[in-house]
Parts: structure tokens; C-alpha cells; sequence
């Protein structure tokens, strides 16, 4: 399969280029030689609400030529002053007893803790061909949920569904960025149908830092009361996320700050939780889903007070978290998460010793003896996978599908073709069908053919996101595969299984080492340690390819990216020079080690590992920095923690020698 | 302008605007699509392509810049860095640069190596790949 930008298309073609806001918050008139795409649903017409919002497109023979008209359309903007945040979200959470533990408690910490604006930034970015063909519109679009565009196209255009086809190409990474239905999705549709020719819009990686999905900017402010032995009693949280100008499709403005306070303290035994989750609007981009979502957020939160509760209580940070994790699972949290498997004190024992703690805790030891800032830290955590339609209706989202689904052909030739709901941008789905089937079926893997990411072919579904691949996919596939060895593979059997899949929670403990430069204040990781409890193991190769770009990615997100504003809005990181992500040198070899407690969710026991890695490096890199500073007096709560980060949190000290 | 050059040992020469890029010569022109554009910014190395022997981005340069050389694309690259990527999105970018090493006979390294963003991987399979293929 080609990637969006390199399908053939007919020597008519269109390229389009987008009109867009060049203003935080503006009212704009009519907009001469480009269409105005009237076909968006807009509250009020005419209204800019971020720097970077498309307002009109415009099309030519080259996409060189498009831009010109983009350039040469002559808006009348009229710039507004900001607007007062409006609160797009707010739910609170409230297990009872949270005052009487705090009042009663040995000591209560308190912290404020904050992610990063960031964005998912896929290699590839978005884009969208809309072809007419035969009364309808094939839209081909690099996304992750194919169905879902179907669906929101479709209705905001006002016509059925059959009318659009949703066809992926192969996808150049996702990664929760291509999981929305955006703009230039429904507009080009609109133009196609409005003119009957073939468009193509490839988006440039300005507007994809400017003007795609941006992610996290989540402050969460924490108390938690201890008791004398440092066991975690009683958290009274809350999370508040700037979401941007829009509420996105399909997951709302509720995603991030929801996700964030559902997770925080999840893996530990307190005894009462309490929060306050909140999404607040501005004149940025929409926030919207990045691996790990709000998940990351509060990870980092969570472990940073940990941290902070260990090093003020003289308490190592690994026996705190072996104090406080839940001693058995399957247990119900304060919070309301049913933890369906696993084992954590295993999960931290098991990461202590194949990370040598003890010899790690000599060699900081001696390091910091030689004036070094060395530092180890830990990141413990679980997180949700999969979240099915149950799960999001009960959640009041209804905009998600939720399920997951699969189909399987056997054709006249003794051929398995199957087709599901998902869409591939590189996790190996074909392959795990493949092998699925052989073990299965003892079919032959070269024997079976695998369809995704065409809405003629495949069952409806939710697409790809929130790590449900080996969860409800894989079991709406397994589901399948049972039917059809039950029909002794007859050809000509066709069997549909959807799945409306039981939210699972995967686990793990990560520890990271890191040094601070005391001269440029550059944080490196030097030694990465995972240990992942992701249920039963289906490809062992595959599942440690997600923990290790999941890491690489967690690693970037603590320690360099960051989406910065100037005061007038204006975004000030919109190229790869300024909005900093990690490279080969960046990333050492990330060790990989597992349990494998089987979820009792799924057939297979699979729990799902898209998001494992980079939740589990929000903890333990940002923890093992703040510990090579801690030495010098420096306390880090805001990511990234960069070179300028750590300078303003050295304060005073910073102007000292930097070697002793 | 007119702009004479040879591609992946073919020779080429046509009229082009001023303002083309390389990669948009070599990917809406020669129909070259194994050059990617990740970034049109120099940062990410997606586009990175050999001009005689030097790994350059060609994002960057303009077509008329290439004017007399000769440029090598992925395509035109006899080396397999076999199944360690993800999205592969960034595997020609690799791929031109590791023979850019192969020529240069320097070996591979996660500094050599910095020029390009991968965003799936974390990296170590693709310079275990690349340190394979060069020796």
C-alpha cells in the first residue's frame, strides 16, 4: 500500500491548500477566490477561535500554485480580544472520607504537577484525498479510525453514510493524533461533492504543529495524607487540562482531564480518593489524544509526589511503592477501578532485581561522591486498554463506537481472508492475524489474507486507539476463528464478531538512570529497565517493539517537547528546530522484562500494549532527573525537564560551582 | 530553468521552476515516491537523498541545485535494512544515509545516526540494522 501522498491519482487532480486564521481570535469576511467550507458546522460563522484554524480552502494544478491562492486570498480579519475560558468539561469524583483521613494523618504532601503541551507528531502528518467515483466520494485519509470518519462525514454533511467510502493507505505512524475527524477531512469531502473533481490535501508539518491536535497541558495539584509508616491514606486531587479552541471528534474536550484523574494513585492501596477533573478552553489548538492520553499526566504527578513523600519521610522510593501497592489483584480502587489480574509487588521486586537496585543505589552513591548529579527513578503505574462501548456510554461519551469487530471469509480456494474493524499504522496486525489463524487453525499464515482501513470491506468499529488492538480486536478475531474452525473451514463460510470489549488494566514498573550536566544542565537517560505486565503475550517481538517506542517517546515527552505560545497567541514552536523530539542519541537500550498475567477479559488473556512504555517513562525518567537534582536543592514539577527547567528550579544555587 | 542531472544512474533533464525543491523534482516529477517528506524543515532526514556521495536533504535544496550531479535515491540504494521498522515511514531517510556511511567508510553510530527521526521504534533496532549492513 502507498502512504497518502504517493497514491496515483488521475493527471486532473487538484491540490488543495488551506486559508488559514493568522489570528488567536478574529472575525473574518466573505473570502473571495477560495471556498469558504460553509459545510463545517460552526457555532458562530466567521469566527477564528486559534492561530492556525482553517477557515476557507483553495486548489490549483500544484500544491506551490494552491498555496499562492491560499496567500493571495484577501480576508478581511477583524482581530478580537481573547475571549474568557469557558469550561467545556467538569466532573468530580468523591469515595467519602477524604477529610477525616487527611485530618487524621502522620503528615500531608502536596504538589502541583505539570504536563507539557505537546503534540503527537506521527513522521508522516495528515491527509486526506476525496475522489469522486460513481455518485460517491472514496475518501482516502491517513487516520486511525476509519469508520468513525465515515460516520461524522456523513452527518455534518448531511447525506448517508453509503455515500462516503473511507479508504487508509498505509499509515506513516498515528499515535493518537489520527484518531480525531478533523476539518480538512470534512471539507475536502464537501469540495469533491461541490465540484466533482479529484483533491488531494497533504498537510505540511507547520500546519501539523500549528493546526492538527496538540496534547496533555494538564496541571494536577495533589494532597496526600500518610500515616506514620508512610502507607498512603486519603488523596484529594484535582486535574485541569487547557483543551484548546474545540471540543474534538470523536473523544470531547473530557478526555484528557477524565483520563488523568481516573488514573491518578491507581495503583496503590489508598484508603479514600477525591478529584475534580475540569477542561478549559482557549485560543490554542484542540487538545486530543497522544499515546498514554491523560494517563501520562498523572503518572507523572503520582510518581513525582511519590518521590517527593520518600525522600521527605527518609523512606528509599522502591519500599514506599512496595508499602502501598495493592497487595492483591483482582481489587476494586478507592477510585472505582476494577483491576482485573496481575501481581505488583512482583511487578517492583522483579524490576528491583533485574535492575541490580541495590548496586545502582552504590554507584549514585559514588558518582554523586565524585560530584556527578546522578539519579534513579521509578515509575509504577497501571493503566486502562481498550475501553468499550459499555465503558464510554456509562461515561456519558456517545460518540465513540466502542466495539470492536472482525470478519472472516473463507473463500472457494481454501483462502482465509480476514477483515477487522481496526487500522494498521505499523503495530503488525497482519502478521498477529496471520499467526492467530495458524495457531488456531493450523492454516498455513502465507493461506490467509488481511483487510483493514476500508469501510466497503471491513465491520463497523472503533478503529485504532486506546490500546484495544489485543484486546477487543484480537478477540472479535479469536471469536471468528473459533466459528469457523466449529464450520471445519467450509468454503464459503462467512462469520461477523463484534465485541463490545470489558476496560482492562495492564501494569508495569519502570526505572530509569539519569545524569544532569552540571555545566549545560542536559538530562540524559543512561540505563533504561522495564517490566511489563501485558497479559498473556501473543508476539513477543511485537509487544517489545510498542514498550520500546513507547519509551523512546515517554523519554522525548519528559525531557524536551514542548508547544510554547506567545502571549498574543501566536505558536511559537511550529517547526521540528523548535518543537524538540528525541533521537537515536537520545534513547539508550531499553531492557524489556515481563509477567504474564493473564486478563480473565479476553479469550487469550492479551491486555494491550500501545501505551505501556510512554506511561511508564513519564514516572521513571522524570523521577531520576528530579533525583540527580535533588542533591542541589532543585525541586521539578513542570515538564519538560529541560536545561531551562532545571536552570529556574536551581534558583539560587545555580550560580554556584558547578563541580564540587 | 532548464536542469540537467542524472537520477539513480539515469540521466534527466527537463524545464522546472525556479522554486521546485528536489524532492518535489524527484517524488511529483520523476515520480519517485521512496523519497518522504516529513518535515520540509531539515530536522527530520525523511527526504535525505545522495548528491554524488553527500547526504543531503532534499527538502532543502532546490532542483536547480542539483544541476550537474548526480542524485541517488532510496530507490537507487542496494541496501535492506530489513523488518525493524514500525510505520516505515522513515526507512528511506535511513537508507540513504547508511550508504552515505558505506561510502564515506564510517561505521554506524547512534550519533551518525542522529540526522533522522524515527518516532516508532526508539531507535536501536534501526542502528543495529544499519551496523549490520555495513560490515
Amino acid at each position: 500500500m502507498p502512504y497518502l501522498a504517493d497514491v496515483e491519482l488521475p493527471a486532473e487532480a487538484l491540490e488543495v491548500a488551506f486559508v488559514r486564521s493568522p489570528f488567536a481570535h478574529a472575525a473574518f469576511g466573505a473570502i473571495p477566490d477560495a471556498v469558504a467550507f460553509s459545510a463545517w458546522p460552526r457555532p458562530q460563522p466567521g469566527r477564528a477561535r486559534y492561530a492556525g484554524e482553517p477557515v476557507a480552502l483553495c486548489w490549483a494544478a500544484t500544491r506551490a500554485e494552491a498555496e499562492d491562492a491560499a496567500e493571495a486570498a484577501e480576508v478581511e480579519w477583524e482581530p478580537l480580544e481573547p475571549a474568557a475560558p469557558t469550561t467545556f468539561f467538569e466532573r468530580t469524583f468523591d469515595s467519602g472520607g477524604v477529610d477525616e483521613l487527611l485530618a487524621g494523618a502522620a503528615r500531608v504532601f502536596e504538589g502541583e504537577f505539570t504536563a507539557a503541551r505537546q503534540t503527537p507528531l506521527p513522521l508522516e502528518a495528515r491527509g486526506v484525498i476525496a475522489w469522486p467515483r460513481d455518485g460517491r466520494i472514496e475518501l482516502w485519509t491517513s487516520t486511525q479510525v476509519p469508520h468513525v470518519v465515515r460516520e461524522h462525514v456523513a452527518q455534518t454533511l448531511g447525506i448517508e453514510e453509503d455515500l462516503i467510502r473511507v479508504r487508509v493507505p498505509e499509515v506513516g505512524g498515528g499515535f493518537g493524533l489520527k484518531a480525531h475527524v478533523f476539518a480538512e477531512e470534512v471539507a475536502l469531502a464537501a469540495a469533491a461533492r461541490a465540484t466533482g473533481r479529484v483533491l488531494r490535501w497533504v498537510e505540511d508539518r507547520t500546519e501539523n504543529l500549528l493546526a492538527s491536535a496538540h496534547a496533555h497541558d494538564t496541571t494536577v495539584g495533589l494532597r496526600l495524607g500518610v500515616d506514620a509508616e508512610g502507607r498512603f491514606l486519603a488523596v484529594d486531587a484535582e486535574a485541569s487540562a487547557d483543551v484548546g479552541a474545540y471540543s474534538l471528534h470523536p473523544f470531547t474536550a473530557s478526555l484528557e482531564p477524565a483520563t488523568c484523574a481516573q488514573t491518578l494513585f491507581a495503583p496503590y492501596a489508598v484508603r479514600a480518593l477525591r478529584w475534580r477533573a475540569r477542561a478549559l478552553s482557549s485560543h490554542r489548538c484542540p487538545v486530543g489524544a497522544y499515546r498514554g492520553v491523560g494517563m501520562d499526566a498523572a503518572v507523572h504527578a503520582t510518581e513525582r509526589l511519590v518521590d517527593e513523600v520518600a525522600a521527605g519521610l527518609g523512606i528509599d522510593p522502591l519500599e514506599l511503592r512496595l508499602r502501598n501497592a495493592h497487595p492483591v489483584v483482582p481489587v476494586t480502587t478507592a477510585g472505582g477501578r476494577a483491576l482485573d489480574s496481575g501481581d505488583y509487588p512482583r511487578l517492583l521486586r522483579d524490576l528491583a532485581e533485574r535492575a541490580g537496585y541495590e548496586q545502582l543505589l552504590r554507584e549514585r552513591a559514588e558518582a554523586r561522591a565524585q560530584g556527578r548529579w546522578f539519579g534513579i527513578g521509578i515509575g509504577f503505574f497501571n493503566e486502562h486498554s481498550g475501553t468499550g462501548r459499555s465503558d464510554y456510554r456509562r461515561r456519558g461519551v456517545t460518540t465513540i463506537p466502542g466495539v470492536d469487530a472482525a470478519r472472516i471469509q473463507v473463500t472457494e480456494g481454501g483462502r482465509l481472508v480476514i477483515s477487522t474493524s481496526a487500522a494498521e499504522a505499523g503495530q503488525g496486525h497482519a502478521a498477529t492475524y496471520r499467526r492467530l489463524a495458524a495457531r488456531e487453525l493450523g492454516v498455513l499464515p502465507e493461506l490467509v489474507d488481511v483487510v483493514e482501513g476500508d469501510t466497503d470491506v471491513a465491520p463497523f468499529g472503533s478503529g485504532t486507539f486506546a490500546s484495544r488492538g489485543a484486546v477487543g480486536v484480537t478477540e472479535a478475531v479469536v471469536r471468528c476463528l473459533r466459528r469457523v474452525a466449529a464450520a471445519d473451514l467450509a468454503p464459503g463460510t462467512d462469520v461477523v464478531e463484534t465485541v463490545d470489549a470489558t476496560q482492562i488494566y495492564p501494569a508495569g514498573a519502570h526505572l530509569a538512570v539519569a545524569e544532569v550536566d552540571p555545566v549545560s544542565l542536559v538530562a540524559r537517560v543512561t540505563r533504561y529497565v522495564a517490566v511489563e505486565d501485558v497479559g498473556t503475550i501473543l508476539e513477543p517481538e511485537l509487544v517489545d517493539a510498542q514498550v520500546r517506542g513507547g519509551v523512546a517517546m515517554g523519554i522525548g515527552d519528559v525531557l524536551l517537547s514542548e508547544h510554547v505560545y506567545s502571549e498574543d497567541g501566536q505558536l511559537r514552536t511550529a517547526t521540528l528546530l523548535d518543537y524538540l523530539v528525541p533521537l537515536a542519541s537520545d534513547v539508550p537500550p531499553v531492557e524489556i522484562h515481563h509477567i504474564e498475567s493473564p486478563s480473565p477479559h479476553t479469550t487469550l488473556g492479551s491486555k494491550g500494549v500501545g501505551e505501556a512504555g510512554t506511561v511508564g517513562a513519564f514516572g521513571a525518567v522524570s523521577n531520576a532527573v528530579a533525583d540527580a537534582v535533588r542533591s542541589q536543592g532543585a525541586k521539578l514539577t513542570r515538564l519538560p525537564y529541560s536545561p531551562a527547567r532545571i536552570y529556574e528550579a536551581l534558583g539560587e544555587k545555580k550560580m554556584a560551582p558547578p563541580r564540587g | 530553468m532548464n536542469l540537467a542531472l542524472t537520477v539513480n544512474g539515469q540521466a534527466w533533464s527537463g524545464e522546472v521552476e525556479p522554486r521546485l525543491s528536489l524532492a518535489d523534482l524527484l517524488r511529483e516529477r520523476l515520480r519517485l515516491t521512496g523519497t518522504h517528506l516529513g518535515c520540509e524543515q531539515g530536522p527530520c532526514g525523511a527526504c535525505t537523498v545522495l548528491l554524488d556521495d553527500e547526504a543531503v536533504r532534499s527538502c532543502l535544496l532546490l532542483a536547480v541545485q542539483a544541476d550537474g550531479h548526480a542524485v541517488t535515491t532510496a530507490e537507487g540504494v542496494d541496501l535492506d535494512l530489513g523488518p525493524v521498522f514500525q510505520c516505515g515511514f522513515c526507512r528511506p531517510g535511513f537508507t540513504v544515509t547508511a550508504e552515505a556511511l558505506r561510502r564515506a567508510g564510517l561505521p554506524a553510530s547512534e550519533e551518525a545516526l542522529s540526522g533522522n527521526i524515527c518516532r516508532c521504534t526508539g531507535y536501536g533496532p534501526i542502528v543495529d540494522a544499519v551496523r549490520r549492513c555495513l560490515t
